[in-house]
């Protein structure tokens, strides 16, 4: 990145004299234009000679590329991880290359994999793997090679586990699991009476529970009791929706070629059950991602409905920010989640010393650097970490880490998955229902017609 | 030499001139020695666009129309050759006809008053209030703004909870609207914010079409006794008519062709309502990878654009 960025930083160039770049206003626009050419010139070199980067930099120490997709605290946590990866192994430097969350990252992993030159390792989503692996774009892990550096199955939840791999081969090194749970304001919480002897929230399990739960803290924030922000998200509704089918109990069959099985009665009343909390007072009907986020950390809503990837932002606010698990609302205990992994781009070429090295700091990144990772709100998918004094001192990540165990994952189906235009489109069909502009029918209507058209086409990869 | 002849002179002199060419020579016989080399410079002055037309431009629409015959996906998977198999699902698809139609309904909805309120603007202007270049500069500025600033200024001022658009209708006592989340509403808030954004641009066109209108033939008219909305629609509005039709030719592209306010503003919800076809293309190519399948789409359109362009010629080609 340094190397084609450097030429474009000092218009050098033949420049008259006594008109250079550090003259201030003295610049002509000659200079300027002149300057302005030489320094695209050498941008477009430069990119060309990044292109044939060998394995080692200049100092010969081995490069690791590692493409992820955290802002804010989480792509702080990587850095400080990547950075301790980098002392415990001297000999390796690692280039981080952070991009932005979405479908556009996946298009962008996609395409440098077909290209047959990705970074050594990327960052996927668990939930995208089914999309991935079976198309030949990543390269399966040696079990061997992971387990000289410390890397084993016993290390991870089976279900875990089971989830990143595909015919029997391990494509995905799973980081953490990041399930969709709830978040309570203590303060707010206690004024409504629903804080226990032992200063946690008390089980909101069962939807009257629930609902009057939120009706306590409405009159105690004047606004609304809890917040929810999924008006234009492209995944909010989605992670509610089917952590809730998940806890109906219900089953599902998403195979390509084949209708859609769902079961209606179930995704109608959990719809329903959405248009019932969603009511203006319990939650409001209209809130977007960023509004919950400000209600909720600005005291206007006593609890939120969030990924536990926002608890930085909750813990500056509310520095004693307490959280749960979701509330069970219909029957059987689950929360939805999907999990952050590590996984091989398949290359072209791949550089025998960078795959050992990129071995070498995926391990470290997990074993050691999985604390600090915690400390965003993940839970850690490195099982050890968990009964680590250190981790169990973390709240309120301790008191919702359970969540990790009853978790609903994504269909494992080709096109769904984190960033995927059927989450998308699956939060567009529930809208207008959950505005409460449409019967919960229509929802599902839409979102089984959505489904079937996913499933009529071809899988592209 | 006679005046007749002076143009032929001035080019032949003036071009080589401006590359290297030695002193110019008696014009007459230097159109004649220097034709050779005039013209293989000539050559060498176009070599670079076409290589870059070539490159970005000619390659490009015949290797997407190779690649709409195949079953192309972004991942390099398999890329056979499957004849006019996707043609046959674009026609079947209710999507592209769905957002085929959303993009022409925001082609009509943004282009009418992109024309109108231009017209309207640069006619106040041009009437002579105070202070012509603070007008000018205004109108102007927020075409000067990416997609992205306009975009997210209007989000938040869309916003349902706090945005400033919902806050001023509570103010005077009206309920909340969903600007970007009402299936009837984005839409029309979208055309809205994309009228705010470029008008400026037609008001310019229609701004300097007026400054040409000679002042010749008002003051005639003045003193035939002619007002002034008999001025307005006898001559200034007819002066316009052709300025007016490059306009609305240049809109109705532009309309045609929009997609980024509408990807940051609503992704193209809700419910898929204000998706327009460039969008569903992106969606199938670059999310879900089937690039075989967006190119078919792609042809689908400009085939459709095509037929339109060369309807809007046939009267015009008529009328001369």
């Amino acid at each position: 990145m340094t190397a084609r960025r450097r030429p474009g930083y000092a218009p050098a160039g033949p420049v008259p004299p006594g008109r250079g770049p550090g003259g201030g206003p003295g610049m002509s626009r000659r200079g300027f234009l002149q300057a302005a050419l030489v320094g695209a010139g050498a941008v477009a070199i430069g990119g060309a000679l990044a292109g044939c980067a060998t394995g080692a930099d200049g100092s010969g120490r081995t490069t690791v590329r590692i493409w992820d997709l955290f802002s804010g605290a989480d792509g702080a946590n990587m850095q400080t991880m990547q950075a301790a990866a980098m002392k415990a192994n001297p000999d390796v430097s690692i280039q981080s290359v952070t991009l932005a969350w979405g479908s556009a990252y996946y298009t962008k992993l996609a395409m440098a994999s077909s290209g047959g030159r990705p970074p050594e390792a990327a960052v996927m989503h668990m939930s995208r793997l089914a999309g991935y692996a079976p198309g030949g774009l990543l390269e399966p892990y040696d079990l061997d090679k992971l387990a000289e550096v410390g890397i084993r199955k016993e290390n991870f939840a089976p279900a875990v586990w089971e989830r990143a791999t595909y015919q029997g081969e391990l494509y995905a090194l799973p980081l953490d699991t990041h399930p969709f749970i709830s978040f309570y304001n203590p303060k707010i919480a206690k004024q409504a009476g629903l804080l226990g002897s032992d200063g946690k929230l008390v089980s909101l399990d069962g939807v009257d529970t629930f609902l009057d739960a939120g009706r306590e803290m409405a009159k105690v924030t004047g606004k609304t009791g809890m917040a929810f922000g999924y008006l234009l998200d492209t995944a909010q509704a989605w992670r509610l929706f089917w952590g809730l089918y998940g806890q109906t109990g219900a089953g599902y069959e998403l195979v390509p070629g084949k209708a859609a099985q769902l079961d209606e009665k179930a995704a109608t009343e959990v719809i329903e059950l959405m248009q019932s909390i969603l009511d203006g007072k319990v939650v409001p009907a209209n809130q977007d991602y960023a509004g919950a986020i400000a209600s909720f950390t600005t005291g206007r809503s006593g609890l939120i409905l969030s990924g536990e990837w926002e608890l930085p932002a909750f813990k500056a606010a509310i520095p004693d920010v307490g959280g749960m698990p979701l509330p069970t609302l219909l029957g059987t205990p689950a929360n939805y989640a999907d999990s952050h992994s590590f996984v091989l781009p398949k290359q072209a070429h791949p550089d025998p010393a960078r795959r050992d090295a990129t071995y070498r700091v995926l391990a470290n990144l997990l074993s050691q650097g999985s604390l600090t990772w915690a400390s965003a709100g993940h839970i850690p998918a490195y099982q050890p970490v968990l009964s680590k004094p250190e981790y169990q001192k973390l709240t309120p990540q301790r008191d919702y880490a359970h969540a990790g165990e009853i978790v609903v994952l994504d269909p494992a189906v080709w096109f769904a998955g984190a960033g995927s235009d059927f989450q998308a489109r699956m939060c567009d069909a529930m809208s207008a229902s959950l505005q409460g502009k449409a019967k919960a029918k229509s929802a599902v209507d839409g979102m089984l017609r959505e489904m079937d058209r996913l499933l009529k086409t071809p899988n592209p990869a | 030499m006679t005046v007749s002849s002076t143009p032929a002179v001035g080019q032949a002199a003036d071009r080589p001139g401006r590359h290297a060419g030695p002193a110019p020579r008696p014009a007459a016989d230097g159109v004649r020695t220097r034709r050779g080399v005039r013209d293989r410079s000539g050559y060498l002055f176009v070599l670079p666009f076409v290589i870059a037309g070539g490159l970005f431009l000619a390659w490009p629409i015949v290797s997407g129309l190779w690649m709409s015959l195949t079953n192309r996906s972004l991942t390099g998977l398999g890329s056979e050759f499957i004849g006019f198999d996707n043609y046959v699902e674009a026609f079947k698809d209710p999507q592209v006809w769905q957002t085929l139609w959303q993009t022409l309904l925001f082609t009509i909805l943004s282009t009418i008053p992109l024309v109108l309120v231009g017209l309207v603007m640069a006619l106040l202007v041009h009437t002579g209030l105070p202070g012509q270049w603070l007008w000018r500069t205004s109108f102007f500025a927020s075409y000067l703004l990416p997609s992205a600033v306009v975009a997210s200024v209007f989000v938040w001022i869309f916003q349902p909870d706090i945005g400033l658009a919902n806050t001023l209708l509570d103010k005077v006592g009206l309920g909340p609207v969903g600007w970007l989340t009402d299936k009837g509403v984005a839409m029309l808030s979208i055309a809205m914010v994309t009228v705010w954004w470029t008008v400026g641009f037609n008001f310019l066109l229609y701004l300097a079409a007026l400054q040409g209108i000679p002042g010749t033939l008002y003051e005639a008219a003045t003193i035939d006794g002619a007002g002034g909305w008999r001025r307005l629609f006898s001559i200034t509005l007819p002066q316009l008519g052709k300025v007016t039709g490059i306009i609305l030719v240049l809109q109705i592209l532009a309309s045609l062709k929009v997609f980024d306010q509408v990807y940051l503003m609503t992704a193209g919800g809700p419910n898929g309502s204000t998706r327009p076809i460039l969008e569903y293309v992106y969606d199938t190519g670059f999310t879900n990878y089937r690039l075989g399948y967006a190119s078919a789409i792609s042809y689908v359109f400009f085939a459709i654009i095509l037929v339109l362009t060369l309807l809007r010629l046939l009267p015009s080609r008529k009328g001369r």
